[in-house]
């Protein structure tokens, strides 16, 4: 073995090398920073968003677009996947590195509001924006009225249903007049077992089955727009109250349990043998889905022949389509020159035709821009679903996910309550009366001070 | 009679094996055949086992439509700078737990393991603070250093393995005239090659699967490893995941590798030590 000093003295070298470069260009960076901060006109921002879908190329190709029309305001990027991206900015706020303009989940908008982290945006707004030429500005609204952020692209609830299905099974179509209940009825002429049986054959097998009436998934596209649309819900006006044990939910809930046990709905271990919770509906196993916009994404790639329409009416006759605006928010903590670079660029986004349009034709989401969202190039792409009015028609009736604050955590413990009884391990009332518990005690822990 | 019955021990002994390799090739093979597929059959309800046609293009794809060999390169940086980091200063202060003397040496190594109890997460912010503050966000330096500083999991392997060795093999290195730092160098720590393989590849697999440190470092794509890099695709690839599957296969290569390569050590480990 060779003298360890031949060895070591390199390494040690390399090593300080290493850290002496990185640092090195670092402090250059924040010194051009602060020059630039300095002389008042350039200024670069950093943006961060979360990849998602096929988007992020043209994420990038319209803000170079904007810089070429902003010639004084550079944007830097950040982007990871959905998961890692909210991780990382969670981090990046408590460490004060968070980035100057942010794209956040629409359920995420209130959380970031009320710990500090995004700037109040109403007075700007107010100012720069016709409101009534956009869709889902008022989502973003906390309680106290003030604007938090401003929508990128909306995703909205629909039913879809797969029409080669319906025709095979002699089904008629579902339209704007049906009920929760009529969609039950259907999707059990829709349900076979493994021998070909429907959910209304004596001999049905509702543990062996080949296709689902309706699939099944989570809070936005399976349990809350059913208990809104009976009447329930999940929190009170103000948010920070449960209104979990009610005679409405408990309908609802039963409406459920009901069509999972039948077989008709997916329930959530039926979902475990897919690959993916989201992919009974594209891989034909599934007749009908609660889905929000991006969903068609996934229909069109595997080529189902599909079409949707608003989703049913509740027993009364009260409809419930669920929203969410996924928002840019501008940080808290960022200067002034910071804060108005960033505002250009939201207003760049959503004031633009030009930007809406080429946002709108990747099918990711419904554009925020009401001139854009009833456009022929929108309504008329040529691209399935053929009734996309339907997305639009349901913003009468939309509204958010009971979004407040400590959202994430409420919707763990109602979404696990609600698996107990849709998986027939604890009766409907014990399951809402544990998860009114739970999840009032999340919003206590919060807002009791 | 006896003969027979230890015969077929064995046999038995080799189907346990073979069914249990089985089990565990199993997500594996499954994993293969996948990335071998094309959408349709990949989502196929019931499951299509045996791609057809198959379709190797899905790896080229890949190769094609990300930086792959510039994403392998950086997390070979990482993993490279990371091992060495680990194996130097692992055995450093694990030998000096081992065979030296110094005051509160046992305190202190406890409070070494100590530091083995403490949950990831809550360091996360403090770390980051720590790095903004020396400039190294958006650099490949936080996903190593750390190595360098002696992980208590690496400490404790080499210490073990630095007991083991009898008093006899230190005492003749000090009569032929070796200073404590040699005697570690030369005597003990080519002895203890079977743990230095073990932290080698345990180093190795957690540096090149790390997903969180990179996340929450790293912002140019340029700079990203290999792990973030194919999972920054996984927007991208909606609707196409194959090449999602077909891009971990890939990533794993480079582990099989580092194994075949240091298996040999693992096999020799226990017989290769004691007096002669």
């Amino acid at each position: 073995m060779k003298d360890i000093s031949r060895l070591f003295i390199p390494l040690a070298g390399v090593i300080v090398l290493l850290l002496a470069g990185c640092s090195d260009t670092s402090e250059n960076q924040e010194e051009a920073d602060a020059d630039a901060g300095s002389t008042g006109s350039d200024e670069t921002i950093t943006l961060g968003y979360y990849s998602s879908g096929s988007a992020d190329e043209k994420m990038e190709d319209i803000i170079s677009q904007f810089e070429e029309e902003h010639p004084d305001i550079t944007i830097e990027t950040q982007n990871s996947p959905y998961q890692q991206f909210f991780q990382k900015l969670d981090t990046q706020i408590a460490g004060g590195n968070a980035p100057d303009v942010w794209l956040s989940d629409g359920v995420f908008v209130q959380k970031y509001a009320e710990r500090g982290a995004a700037k109040d945006l109403t007075e700007w707004i107010d100012n720069d924006l016709e409101t009534d030429e956009y869709y889902g500005l008022d989502f973003n609204k906390g309680p106290e009225g003030k604007y938090w952020a401003v929508p990128q692209g909306i995703q909205i609830g629909a039913l879809f249903y797969n029409k080669d299905m319906f025709d095979k099974a002699g089904v008629e179509y579902p339209d704007d007049s049906w009920t929760w209940e009529d969609l039950k009825e259907a999707g059990a002429e829709l349900t076979l077992d493994t021998n070909g049986n429907t959910a209304e054959n004596a001999e049905f097998n509702a543990e062996n089955i080949n296709q689902y009436g309706l699939t099944f998934f989570n809070i936005t596209e399976g349990w809350m727009p059913v208990l809104k649309s009976y009447g329930g819900g999940v929190l009170d006006e103000d948010l920070q109250t449960s209104v979990i044990d009610t005679p409405e939910n408990l309908e609802a809930v039963e409406y459920m349990t009901d069509g999972m046990e039948r077989g008709i709905f997916t329930d959530p271990s039926d979902l475990q043998a897919f690959q993916s919770p989201m992919s009974p509906f594209p891989s034909e196993t599934a007749a009908m889905r609660i889905g929000i916009y991006a969903r068609t994404l996934a229909a069109n790639e595997t080529g189902v022949n599909y079409d949707v329409t608003v989703l049913p009416k509740g027993p009364d006759g009260e409809r419930f389509s669920p929203v969410i605006a996924n928002s840019w928010i501008i940080n808290e903590d960022t200067s002034d020159a910071k804060a108005e670079a960033a505002w250009e660029w939201i207003k760049y986004w959503v004031s633009e035709d030009d930007v809406q349009r080429q946002w709108a034709e990747l099918g990711e989401a419904v554009p925020v821009k009401k001139s854009v969202a009833n456009s022929d190039m929108f309504l008329n792409s040529g691209e399935k679903p053929e009734n996309k009015q339907a997305f639009l028609d349901s913003f009468e009736f939309a509204d958010t996910l009971d979004v407040n604050a400590v959202w994430s955590e409420w919707v763990d413990q109602m979404t696990d309550n609600l698996n107990k009884t849709f998986l027939n391990e604890v009766e409907e009332e014990e399951a809402l009366e544990s998860a009114d518990k739970d999840v009032q005690q999340v919003l206590d822990e919060f807002y009791e001070d | 009679m006896k003969k027979n019955f230890h015969k077929n021990r064995k046999k038995i002994g080799y189907i346990v094996i073979i069914l249990s390799s089985l089990i565990m090739f199993t997500p594996f093979i499954t994993a293969t055949l996948n990335s071998l597929k094309t959408y349709a059959q990949y989502t196929a309800v019931p499951v299509e086992w045996i791609p057809d046609p198959i379709r190797w293009e899905n790896y080229s794809d890949v190769w094609q439509m990300t930086d792959f060999a510039l994403y392998g390169w950086n997390s070979l940086i990482v993993t490279v700078m990371s091992v060495l980091g680990a194996i130097l200063s692992c055995s450093m202060v694990a030998y000096a737990f081992a065979r030296l003397e110094f005051p509160f040496k046992n305190s202190l190594f406890f409070m070494v393991l100590g530091t083995l109890m403490i949950p990831p997460v809550v360091m996360i912010i403090p770390q980051f603070i720590i790095f903004r503050h020396l400039g190294f966000l958006d650099t490949l330096v936080p996903l190593w250093i750390l190595e360098w500083l002696a992980q208590p999991f690496g400490v404790f392997l080499m210490r073990q393995a630095f007991l083991g060795i009898p008093k006899a093999y230190e005492e003749a290195a000090t009569l032929d005239g070796c200073t404590p730092f040699q005697t570690y160098w030369r005597v003990f720590l080519p002895m203890c090659k079977p743990q230095l393989a073990t932290l080698t590849i345990f180093t190795f697999m957690t540096k090149w699967n790390e997903i969180m440190a990179p996340v929450i470092y790293l912002s140019s794509a340029e700079k990203y490893t290999l792990p973030i890099g194919v999972l920054q695709m996984s927007g991208a690839w909606f609707g196409k995941e194959q090449y999602l599957v077909a891009a971990a296969i890939m990533s794993l290569i480079p582990i099989l590798i580092v194994f075949l390569l240091t298996e040999k050590f693992f096999i020799k480990g226990a017989s290769s030590s004691g007096l002669k």
